[in-house]
């Protein structure tokens, strides 16, 4: 059954009876069209079960498209900035792609499921994007959103659930893709920083793999999670997220919201040996120039988490000089720290910072200036996200 | 001494000849890449010229007198009151005075006066969508030389310039073979009628006097190799080469390479991708292109009978005229609207002139791919309108439909403009958004043809820019 965008609001995804079920906080949200758990029970309790335990989160709503052919490979090279050629069979690879001026549109993973077999996995919805793409080249682009139900496992158990649950990954590095079953996708991927992993099948074989996962990860101390927690996460591990720590340009109404891949700290995945891309000269051009801004980590003093604060730096005769803003923000339970990305005018990188903050106290805001220094990318890297094989809990 | 440039041009029609006379005049070695047996591309099929423009002239070293003398028009009427237009002059085929004449003088000088304003953006790079300095000088003459229109005739222009032909002969001339002359050139080659937003823009474009058009495409190649370029006749170019991102040559149907440090195409948008391959190009230049509207509705039809066709109250002394059959703006309308829907219009409009027992036409409002015999059959129902008879005293009759003259000289969609001259696909958004300067994709390669700025016809100016910006990109 097709889920066409309705004007009635987010519609069920295939794990909606069982996360339905789970919700005591009745606490829904719209994602890309999906009727999606801010939370299901209590924020913080499932973040926990993503750091100390295992958390189970309904992936479904990102944009999965095939892409399949003789020419498969650069279709893909011709849409992202960095060396499709460079995944091979069997592994995952973390991609951005550009418009022609080099600003981001959208960031993902490509799993490269064979030498002519391809799944993209993003936010933005890119169906059209990638059949341009693929015209004039021997590949076919096809959307498998509908078709393919995803889950993330993801917390220090999650290995444990998964061999509870007769699945045979122990063999799996950070990147790698395997079919354990016929019909069950599993890659150890994931967006919290933590070893974990994320299953791709079937719909209509969904719910049965959910079954399949909370029962054998009873034990282990599973529990369903919703997107507040997974965003906790994501922000402690330091991925950046498109419409949030920048926009993307097919989606923005300002040119001037357009941002480069320099900008966002990700000019490590530009590739200007492979040939053509969307945006290489322009990227090339670019490249050249100091960037204008930059996306970056800040370790904020205080407690209370930035979000949304403007970040200043002194200026003349001791007056405050907006510099930039935060773009997303935690107090993070695990580093204990305060961290946020951030975007700042590219000549304050390295400047003494603060952050505005605002504090609801009793019906009065307050106004705090908290100094932010430069933090690592990723507040939280644990080595277990990277033993191989991971280890038993 | 550095090397001397190379210059590859894929096409020897007007614009391809003109490129390789201006870039053989810059100092490059020019070779122009010809799939035909004979230079000329779509000159071969149209019957009347009003260029190649003084300025693509000069580049070939030719004079503007020494294409021949300029020919009068007679628009055709069914009354048999013809009408005989000689630039800002009209009057009854007859020599008797027409009663619009002074308004068709009035229209015409205006006309023209609207045209020189408009002359400095067609002879140079459009207005850039962002104001930068380089583009500063020349948008600075056009706004110099419109004001210099003074205050009624600015007005004036800018209040027609968006605004489309059949308002502008309802306003400007009695109903009639005057007006539907000006439809028709206002539509000419296009897929539009003159009621069509931006029709006045061709109106404009079209103030040169008219010529005969054979003999021009062998002079022009002529003028062109005698200005150092070589012309391959009966080469295909199969593929355009690059090398690190920048255009290297061109490969033959043959297999041999052109080698070239640039290449102008003076194909279609849409065809010049093609032969450099998508990848080469980013995916939003790509959807412009292929969003290009390059349909043609002109076909070419040549009747031929035992004797020089008679139409009655036409001189044999005007049958070397241009003969244009559109007798109202009323006619010209109904005309294209069938096209819309893919279907021929009872009766077409079409311009053309007898050369002793052969009439020769280009039919306007002919959709893509109609069947050639239908085309001569409406063909000979409009002109019944003014012969009765005719038809039965044709011998012989051929019709090439739009789909049939993009499969012999390869312009987009058998279009005598390689894109419509239109509002949204005129001056900086020639051919599309981000290629009007010529430049396409990878550094190196450039347009040069009709569809490129400033627009069709037999101008020549896309082939001049196009090589203008080509040897400024290499300075």
């Amino acid at each position: 059954m097709s889920r066409a965008p309705s004007l009635s609001g987010p519609l069920p995804g295939p794990f909606h009876p069982r996360l339905e079920a789970a919700s005591t906080a009745k606490d829904w949200a719209d994602w890309a069209g999906v009727l999606s758990p801010r939370k299901l029970d209590a924020t913080g309790r499932e973040y926990f079960a993503i750091r100390n335990q295992a958390a189970l989160i309904d992936i479904s709503p990102m944009r999965k498209y095939r892409i399949e052919g003789p020419e498969a490979e650069r279709v893909l090279n011709r849409v992202v900035t960095r060396d499709v050629a460079k995944i091979a069979p069997g592994r995952v690879g973390y991609a951005l792609w550009c418009d022609e001026d080099g600003m981001a549109i959208d960031d993902g993973t490509i799993f490269r499921l064979g030498p002519e077999r391809f799944r993209l996995c993003c936010q933005e919805r890119m169906l059209t994007w990638l059949i341009d793409a693929a015209e004039g080249l021997d590949a076919a682009v096809s959307d498998e959103t509908e078709a393919l139900a995803a889950l993330a496992l993801q917390g220090p158990t999650s290995f444990s659930v998964l061999e509870a649950a007769g699945l045979q990954v122990s063999s799996l590095r950070p990147f790698d893709l395997a079919e354990p079953e016929p019909g069950l996708l599993v890659s150890r991927t994931g967006f919290t920083g933590d070893l974990g992993y994320e299953l791709w099948i079937a719909t209509e074989h969904a719910l049965a793999l959910w079954d399949r996962l909370i029962e054998a990860g009873r034990v282990f101390g599973i529990l369903p999670a919703g997107m507040e927690a997974l965003d906790m996460a994501r922000i402690e591990a330091g991925f950046p997220m498109t419409g949030f720590d920048f926009q993307s340009i097919h989606a923005a109404e300002r040119p001037s919201r357009g941002r480069t891949p320099f900008e966002l700290g990700l000019g490590r995945h530009v590739d200007f040996a492979k040939g053509h891309f969307n945006g290489r000269r322009a990227l090339l051009a670019l490249k050249e120039e100091p960037p204008k801004r930059r996306l970056v980590t800040l370790d904020i003093d205080g407690s209370r988490a930035a979000s949304g604060a403007l970040l200043y730096r002194r200026g003349m005769f001791g007056r405050w000089r907006e510099v930039g803003h935060v773009t997303s923000a935690l107090w993070s339970p695990t580093a204990k720290r305060n961290v946020a990305f951030a975007e700042i005018e590219g000549e304050a990188e390295g400047a003494d910072l603060f952050a505005e903050i605002y504090l609801f106290k009793e019906g009065k805001w307050e106004r705090r200036m908290a100094r932010a220094r430069p933090g690592p990318r990723a507040a939280f890297r644990p080595d277990r996200a990277r033993a191989t094989p991971p280890a038993r809990r | 001494m550095a090397e001397r440039l190379k210059a590859a041009v894929i096409g020897a029609g007007v614009n391809g000849l003109v490129a390789a006379a201006a870039l053989a005049r810059g100092g490059c070695e020019v070779t122009v890449i010809e799939r035909g047996a004979a230079p000329g591309g779509m000159m071969a099929l149209g019957l009347f010229a009003r260029g190649p423009h003084p300025a693509a002239l000069e580049a070939l070293g030719l004079k503007p007198g020494a294409l021949g003398p300029a020919i009068p028009t007679v628009a055709l009427c069914p009354s048999g009151r013809h009408v005989l237009v000689e630039g800002a002059e009209a009057r009854f085929a007859d020599g008797s005075a027409h009663p619009g004449a002074e308004r068709w003088r009035v229209l015409s000088r205006r006309l023209d006066r609207f045209a020189a304003a408009l002359a400095p953006l067609l002879t140079g790079a459009p207005p850039p969508m962002r104001l930068r300095a380089e583009g500063l000088p020349g948008l600075l003459r056009f706004a110099l030389r419109l004001r210099l229109l003074g205050a009624r005739d600015m007005r004036e222009l800018l209040r027609i310039g968006l605004s489309n032909a059949a308002d502008l002969a309802a306003d400007a001339l009695p109903e009639g073979p005057l007006a539907g002359l000006l439809a028709f050139d206002s539509v000419l080659g296009s897929r539009a009628g003159p009621m069509a937003p931006g029709t006045v823009v061709p109106l404009l474009l079209r103030r040169a006097p008219l010529r005969r058009m054979e003999g021009l495409a062998a002079r022009l190649a002529a003028a062109s190799e005698g200005k150092g370029a070589r012309l391959r006749l009966g080469a295909g170019a199969a593929r355009i080469l690059f090398e690190d991102d920048r255009a290297h040559g061109v490969l033959l149907d043959d297999g041999e390479r052109v080698e070239a440090d640039l290449v102008l195409s003076s194909l279609g948008a849409a065809q010049t991708l093609a032969l450099a391959g998508p990848a080469l190009f980013d995916i939003e230049a790509q959807r412009r292109i292929g969003a290009i509207r390059a349909q043609g509705a002109a076909a070419r039809v040549d009747l031929d009978f035992a004797a020089p066709p008679r139409l009655p109250g036409l001189d044999p002394a005007h049958h070397g005229a241009r003969l244009v059959l559109a007798p109202s703006v009323q006619a010209v309308e109904p005309a294209y609207d069938p096209v819309k829907y893919g279907r021929l219009p009872a009766l077409p409009v079409m311009e053309g002139r007898i050369d002793g027992a052969r009439l020769s036409l280009t039919v306007q409002c002919v959709p893509h791919d109609a069947p050639r015999d239908r085309i001569v059959a409406a063909t000979l129902a409009a002109l019944e309108t003014v012969a009765p008879g005719l038809g039965g005293e044709v011998r012989h009759a051929g019709a090439l439909s739009p789909a049939d003259i993009e499969a012999m000289t390869g312009a987009p969609g058998g279009h005598w403009h390689h894109g419509e001259i239109a509002l949204d696909q005129f001056l900086t958004l020639r051919p599309a958004n981000g290629m009007a300067r010529h430049a396409m994709g990878p550094p190196g390669l450039f347009l040069c043809g009709a569809g490129a700025h400033p627009g069709g016809d037999v101008t020549g100016l896309p082939g001049l820019n196009g090589a203008r910006a080509a040897l400024e990109a290499m300075r």
